[in-house]
């Protein structure tokens, strides 16, 4: 019983970590008042240039993590161009977004055959005399550099937004943008680098996918994990506590799958993949029914902002 | 700094728009979203004076490839027109697919297990993936409507549950025992869209019907009229009495219903069983063709032809060149981004400040 | 008052602005100097908010200058007026609600520095070095630094402000105490407040004008954008009045009788409404006990019982925000409310019934939202027009709707209620301008003989001509027989229209009057609760 536990432990800080840095991604993005609905699309992109590069470059997977969140963090300019300044409707180009990266990864990886080729990707890092430690060393401490990342990612997230002035600037685009913009603050400009900081960490997430996880490329691998981030984040209500709680949730969830299978306990196994995305509507049910109001929704979370010119 | 500069562009919404300069636009955007598929095709290997070839030339003179348009624009009007349908009351149905596969799941239990006589076969079937699918729509409708959940989320997560559900079937009883596939045994003839002659099946006058029946639903019909106002003001249509919910449900589990006689199309009409991957792929023309279409059921027709010109082409650059069938995803992506953006130019005029 | 030969802080001259080729300032002209309270009198659209746009850098004029302290500044943005010294308090907050009332100083405080340190042609380099060295301190310790500031502000105007609160939990009145906070932490020397008391009860305008006064004798210039003559006489050393986009007159409000004052608001003598004495009927509306609570507990209708007759006008005073939005939403069954009755002559209580088991009581509503509870902006004139009469049938039946005859009678109804700007029937009812909006919703709920109208502040915003016409309307339908509700926040066109007056407070109604009434005594009565 305890080595099951230990090797589903083991496996929840990588799993969580994606959908962490995902969420937070999101976040950002979404207290600046986008609603960003690219992040499974920007997750393919990450981890399609991530394994890209980590098949040309090989030996430097932090090399190739960088690619994939600047790959994502270009793609996000498009999104960001068509939502901020052209005022598309955001649920609209979200899925745009979405699908012309499904369509261009796959299309993409197909042709230059980076399909099914193993690499040996991001290793684990012990820690020394941590990782000693019993259960919590092997869960907690022999884990792959972005895990770690997490850590200073999260503080730094939360360091921005309350912290300084940039976050100052961002939740007042996201609750206010008339008001910020009353006070001289660039609503595009401020949305443009929400974006793209945003989708780099979601670009990093998906890297982590393909370089830090299975280590090879397939299409469409981020499997719906894109989508979990975006209803996490409303679950999270905004908050980036609540974002990395939800994020080891389902980081249980995914790797309590393949243990199971693997203990040869006897569960349909697609009744088991079905379970995230199952967990996720019950949750997202289960906080509307408890917090009626939508008051931690960013104020203007989805509008298009257009300054009222009477000049 | 802002003082330093020559002017600055302002943005102010346009107050009137004439239907020809809004045509005008539409059609430039989508031009130029062909131009630039064309421009990757080209660098994706295809021959470029072969191209005008492979998608007009040879998609719409040759009979088979007409033939074979035909039969995919009948799914493909299904899902535009139902996307429509919800998009009519401001609801993101995403869950197109699953509604799809719901549907067809349900028609095939109704084939496997010999449920009435054969005369009837057939219409229990798509009685059942109607009720199916609109049951499935149900789940994120009744989620908006009481608890106020957001719809894009729940019904593209329910595509993903539906999907288990569909492959825990076919890797499982639904298994094809004649060659243990993961598909369904095939269906019998009674239980297949009949054959109307010239290679198309019943799916074209299903359609046909169905699109009519929205149009009305939609441009004639006292519902259709409220539903105007629930999607451009609800607030305003509740405050006005109206039936909100009501409409929002009734718009709703129709587009369930249209999605999973979509599927029908797919795998009663041509496959002839249920296969894993029969829907991939339309849940987003769906949307596309709505939006393309302005969520106008009989344009929505119109739009899925083209769309199905771009599937057969696309299947034939798989063929030929060894594209991969992506490449009509991406195309479609491109497509629908740059009719998007072309909305800019239809909703404000940019004028240059001093 | 100190007599100066120096130039006045602010001095605008020869100003001009039009929109949409409609004037909105024709050669205003206005001066305020240092340590005086300045008030900018005038009925609504005669140009004062404008013309202080122009000031404080959100409107360019065509035509006219912006000196401040002598100098022709030439403002292409708030920023740059701030970056003069210049703060206005608008009549819609500008304030971020989720932050908290440090953050929001902050945010603005940061904009005026970053403006200054950049801008090249700022105020004067200290300033710009200050800015600068301000832009450069940690954000914790710049943002110690504003909350000291605040409390220092606050302590001497006499402010009690909690800096660490989120400024939607603060009442209206505490937020205005922000934006002024704001205009003076980011060093505004000219202060100008737009319409700063309409929001306010007696007590917490009294507050505000003395404070006005003390920041004046500090040696700050303010200017006061108000419509209210009471305010002006007791609380400015000058007055300059406009009408019509000019400025009338400048004169010493104490040396000018309100007779005199009056007169040169609103040029010739106000236009009085002739009508027939009162006939009331039977109760169409009965309102028992009625009781509404907000989301969070707050009781905003605390036991409100009233009645309307038949052939009367009811008319509802108040300053607003004590009830009166959610009286409305009650009655037209969008907020429910907790308990009490809504007793509709001949059907029995409607209080809980959904705005879609009342359609067919047929109940006029005009509510003070027009483009939340009454049109939908994008859709056709006729389709607004048609939409609360398809249910009964009288444009075709549930399977095909006449939209025809929907647009003919559309089309008949914009003639008969004299909606101007309507070139085509099918254009979005967006389009036309909040006073011909009012007369589309007044055509349609008047199509079919009114019988019980609810309307709510129904000419605010609207222009002198507009609002006579829909005033009209309302003393047509009682003369008709029918039983009218009228709730206003301007209490002049209650006192002109009203048979009887309630007077709502805090969720209560505190007094009934018949009229005539003394408006002193109606006064005294929406501040004696506050």
């Amino acid at each position: 019983m305890m080595e099951f536990l230990i090797a589903w432990w083991a496996n929840v800080p990588e799993a969580a970590a994606a959908y962490a840095l995902a969420a937070l991604g999101l976040l950002l993005c979404e207290r600046s008042g986008v609603l960003n609905l690219t992040a499974e699309g920007l997750m393919l992109v990450g981890a399609m240039a991530a394994m890209g590069a980590a098949l040309q470059i090989e030996g430097y997977p932090g090399m190739a993590l960088v690619v994939g969140m600047l790959a994502a963090a270009l793609v996000s300019l498009l999104f960001a161009l068509l939502v901020v300044t052209l005022r598309v409707n955001q649920v609209i180009a979200g899925l745009a977004i979405v699908f012309f990266c499904q369509g261009f990864t796959q299309l993409l990886g197909v042709m230059f055959d980076w399909q099914n080729h193993p690499v040996p990707g991001l290793l684990p890092v012990r820690i020394p005399l941590l990782a000693d430690m019993p259960i919590i060393g092997r869960v907690l401490f022999e884990q792959n550099g972005v895990v770690y990342l997490i850590v200073p990612i999260f503080f730094a997230v939360q360091w921005v937004l309350h912290q300084t002035r940039a976050g100052l600037r961002l939740r007042s685009v996201g609750e206010n943008p008339e008001a910020a913009d009353a006070a001289g603050v660039s609503v595009p400009l401020v949305r443009f680098g929400a974006i793209v900081a945003g989708s780099a960490l979601i670009g990093l997430a998906g890297g982590l996918l393909s370089v830090g996880g299975v280590k090879m490329w397939f299409p469409d691998m981020a499997g719906g994990r894109g989508w979990i981030a975006v209803a996490l984040v409303i679950f999270a209500r905004w908050q980036p506590w609540r974002a990395l709680a939800g994020a080891v949730l389902f980081g249980c969830i995914e790797s309590l799958v393949p243990r199971i299978a693997a203990a040869g306990i006897r569960v349909p196994q697609y009744f088991m993949l079905m379970t995230p995305y199952v967990i996720t509507l019950v949750v997202m049910a289960w906080t509307a029914w408890k917090g009626r109001s939508r008051s931690s929704e960013p104020g203007a979370l989805g509008q298009p902002f257009s300054r009222e010119e009477r000049r | 700094m802002r003082s330093l500069r020559r002017g600055r562009p302002v943005v102010a919404a346009r107050r009137r728009m004439s239907a020809a300069f809004d045509a005008a636009v539409t059609t430039v955007a989508i031009l130029a979203g062909l131009a630039l598929s064309a421009f990757i095709l080209v660098v994706a290997g295809v021959p470029a004076e072969e191209l005008a070839n492979e998608f007009i030339v040879n998609t719409l003179t040759d009979a088979d490839n007409l033939r074979a348009v035909l039969a995919q624009a009948a799914p493909l009007a299904f899902v535009g027109v139902g996307a429509a349908l919800a998009f009519r009351v401001r609801f993101w149905n995403l869950g197109l697919e699953g509604q799809m596969i719901a549907g067809s799941v349900a028609a095939t239990a109704i084939a496997l297990a010999d449920v009435g006589p054969p005369v009837w076969r057939l219409f229990l079937m798509l009685v059942a993936a109607m009720a199916a699918g609109m049951a499935w729509a149900l789940v994120p409708a009744l989620l908006k409507l009481r608890l106020g959940v957001n719809e894009v989320i729940s019904s593209l997560l329910l595509n993903y549950v539906a999907l288990n559900f569909l492959l825990h079937l076919l890797y499982g009883s639904w298994k094809d025992p004649v060659d243990a596939f993961p598909h369904s045994p095939a269906f019998d003839p009674f239980e297949r869209l009949p054959d109307l002659g010239w290679g198309l099946n019943a799916a074209l006058p299903l359609v046909a019907a169905a699109a009519v029946f929205a149009a009305w639903l939609l441009g004639r019909s006292r519902a259709g009229f409220y539903m105007r106002f629930v999607h451009a003001n609800p607030s305003v249509a509740l405050a006005k009495g109206l039936p909100v919910a009501a409409l929002v449900l009734t718009a709703v589990l129709l587009s369930g219903g249209y999605a999973a006689l979509a599927g029908v199309c797919l795998s009663v009409g041509q496959e002839g069983r249920l296969t894993q991957a029969f829907f991939a792929g339309y849940g987003f023309s769906g949307i596309l063709i709505a939006f393309l279409a302005r969520n106008n059921a009989l344009a929505a027709v119109v739009v899925a032809f083209l769309v199905a010109v771009l599937f057969v082409s696309g299947q034939s650059l798989q063929v030929f060149y060894q594209i991969p069938f992506a490449m009509v995803r991406l195309i479609e992506a491109i497509v629908i981004i740059s009719a998007a953006a072309s909305e800019f130019f239809l909703r404000y005029q940019v004028r240059w400040l001093r | 008052m100190t007599v100066t030969t120096a130039a006045p802080a602010l001095a605008l001259s020869g100003v001009s602005k039009r929109f949409d080729g409609f004037p909105a300032l024709d050669g205003a002209h206005f001066s305020v100097r240092e340590g005086e309270v300045h008030a900018l009198l005038g009925e609504n659209g005669a140009g004062k908010s404008s013309l202080m746009n122009v000031a404080a850098g959100l409107y360019l004029p065509d035509e006219g200058e912006v000196r401040v302290d002598g100098v022709v500044r030439r403002f292409s943005g708030p920023l740059e007026a701030a970056a003069c010294r210049i703060g206005m308090v608008h009549q819609h907050y500008k304030l971020v609600r989720a932050l908290s009332v440090a953050e929001n100083v902050m945010l603005a405080a940061m904009a005026v520095e970053s403006q200054s340190a950049g801008g090249d042609r700022s105020a004067d380099k200290v300033g710009t070095t200050a800015s600068r060295a301000a832009l450069r301190t940690s954000y914790g310790s710049r943002l110690a630094r504003i909350r000291a500031l605040i409390d220092d502000h606050a302590a001497r105007l006499g402010f009690s402000i909690d800096h660490r609160r989120a400024v939607h939990t603060l009442s209206v009145a505490e937020q205005q105490r922000v934006e002024i906070l704001k205009a003076l932490v980011t060093g505004a020397r000219i202060l100008i407040l737009d319409e700063p008391t309409a929001v306010l009860t007696d007590e917490e305008a009294t507050r505000l004008l003395q404070t006005m006064r003390t920041l004046a004798a500090a040696g700050a210039a303010v200017v006061l954008v108000t419509h209210r003559l009471r305010d002006v006489r007791e609380h400015a050393d000058r007055v300059t009045v406009m009408r019509a986009g000019r400025t009338v007159a400048e004169c010493d409000p104490r040396a000018t009788s309100t007779a005199e004052l009056t007169e040169l608001i609103v040029g010739a003598a106000a236009p009085a409404v002739t009508r027939k004495a009162a006939a009331p009927g039977v109760a169409r509306l009965a309102i028992r006990n009625l009781t509404c609570r907000r989301h969070d507990g707050f009781e905003v209708l605390a036991n409100l019982s009233l009645k309307v007759r038949s052939g009367e006008i009811y008319g509802v005073a108040g300053v607003g925000g004590n009830g009166q939005t959610e009286l409305v939403e009650a009655l037209l069954g969008i907020e429910p409310p907790v308990s009490g009755e809504v007793i509709i002559d001949g059907v029995g209580d409607i209080a809980m019934a959904s705005p879609a088991a009342r359609q067919s009581i047929g109940v006029a509503a005009i509510p003070a939202d027009r483009y939340r509870l009454a049109l939908a902006g994008t859709l056709p004139i006729a389709d607004n027009y048609g939409v609360t009469r398809v249910a009964s049938g009288a444009y075709g039946s549930v399977l095909w709707v006449d939209f025809r005859r929907m647009r003919e009678e559309a089309a008949a109804g914009v003639r008969e209620f004299d909606v101007q700007g309507v070139r085509r029937i099918e254009q979005p009812a967006g389009l036309l301008s909040g006073g011909n909006a009012q007369k589309l919703v007044i055509a349609r709920e008047f199509a079919s003989a009114p019988w019980l109208v609810v309307a709510h502040s129904p000419s605010r915003g609207l222009d002198v001509r507009a609002c006579a016409d829909v005033q009209r309307r309302l003393i047509d339908a009682r003369e008709a027989g029918a039983a009218v509700l009228l709730v206003s926040e301007d209490l002049e066109e209650v006192l002109l229209l009203a048979d009887r007056i309630g007077v709502m407070s805090r969720g209560r109604l505190v007094a009934e009057f018949d009229a005539p009434v003394d408006r002193q005594r109606i006064g005294e009565a929406m501040v004696d609760h506050a």
